[in-house]
């Protein structure tokens, strides 16, 4: 039982985890080499890790993708450890009103400003691109660029301010949560079910005190 | 169309938030006032006048601001929202 538990648990703890990765925006430092668009038919699997058309048209089951083809620096362990060079493609979708809740309408313009950071010829200009999800390349899915803007230099490191101050919401919406259900549980459900044990202890003694009436009652019957 | 389904949507789920918040303060403010009761009751002390000093006291939450300002919770997401739009766009 204790094992069962622990592996629920886990599972809940990777899947949260695995989903905070996936929508939480990361900073890249990156280097635009081209930007384009190509037709997309999108299957029933990877159509979930796309976002939706542009937040003023039609929905189609085909239509034109945006991509922004890059170099970045490679990260390791959550951007902790930087590694050599390699190549990353973004999707530039309108994430809309919903999910995830980025609020981005303005892919056009986006595509414009990557097009105008374009830099293959030295000195080789480097952007921070700030993006959330995953590039999984077995089933075509790529990380939606969220904004760019210029890098010090190619060793710019930027901090994951906005990260930061939603950990530490979620901490305390977490701690509130559990604050309201330690309160909830007191001052609602303990003295109810205080009530109700103590009703049910009421029954019972009702009950084998009636059982010792019909069994006393049937003794009567028995021989002696 | 996604628009009001986020306002219908997110209104909703304002409201339970709105409405979990409001019970837990409600529950808070008589426990702090039993409490406080509790503490050092009068000599005299009956428990007519015990549940009277609990009602004013709720009375007096009631009307404060401590109450209106939970309402903030229908204000301050909508102005993240606002924030988010204003600078990622």
């Amino acid at each position: 039982m204790r094992n069962f538990r622990r592996t629920i648990r886990i599972l809940m703890f990777l899947i949260v985890g695995l989903f905070l990765h996936y929508v939480m925006p990361q900073q890249d430092i990156a280097r635009v080499t081209s930007t384009e668009i190509i037709r997309t038919d999108f299957s029933t699997f990877n159509r979930m890790f796309y976002a939706q058309a542009d937040s003023g048209s039609v929905e189609n089951p085909t239509r034109d993708l945006r991509l922004i083809n890059t170099e970045r620096k490679a990260t390791y362990l959550f951007g902790l450890i930087r590694g050599g060079n390699e190549t990353m493609v973004f999707r530039n979708e309108d994430t809309g009103w919903i999910y995830p809740p980025y609020f981005k309408f303005d892919s056009s313009d986006l595509q414009a400003e990557s097009a105008a950071s374009i830099s293959t010829s030295e000195p080789q200009q480097w952007v921070v691109i700030t993006h959330y999800g995953w590039r999984v390349r077995w089933a075509s899915i790529y990380p939606n660029a969220v904004s760019i803007r210029d890098a010090e230099s190619e060793d710019f490191r930027p901090f994951p301010w906005v990260n930061l101050i939603i950990f530490i919401a979620m901490i305390i919406g977490l701690y509130f949560l559990r604050a309201m259900w330690m309160q909830f549980r007191e001052r609602t459900v303990d003295p109810l079910a205080d009530k109700v044990g103590d009703r049910m202890d009421h029954v019972s003694a009702d009950m084998s005190e009636r059982k010792g009436r019909i069994s006393r009652w049937l003794g009567t019957w028995r021989k002696k | 169309m996604k628009f009001v389904r986020l306002i219908v949507f997110g209104f909703l789920a304002l409201s339970v938030v709105y409405l979990c918040i409001s019970l837990y303060s409600r529950s808070i403010r008589r426990e702090k006032l039993e409490d406080e009761w509790d503490a050092n009751p009068p000599a005299d002390a009956t428990p007519d006048m015990r549940a009277s000093f609990i009602a004013d006291g709720m009375a007096v939450y009631e009307s404060g601001l401590r109450k209106k300002l939970i309402l903030l919770v229908y204000v301050i997401p909508p102005l993240i929202v606002a924030a988010i739009i204003y600078f990622i766009n």
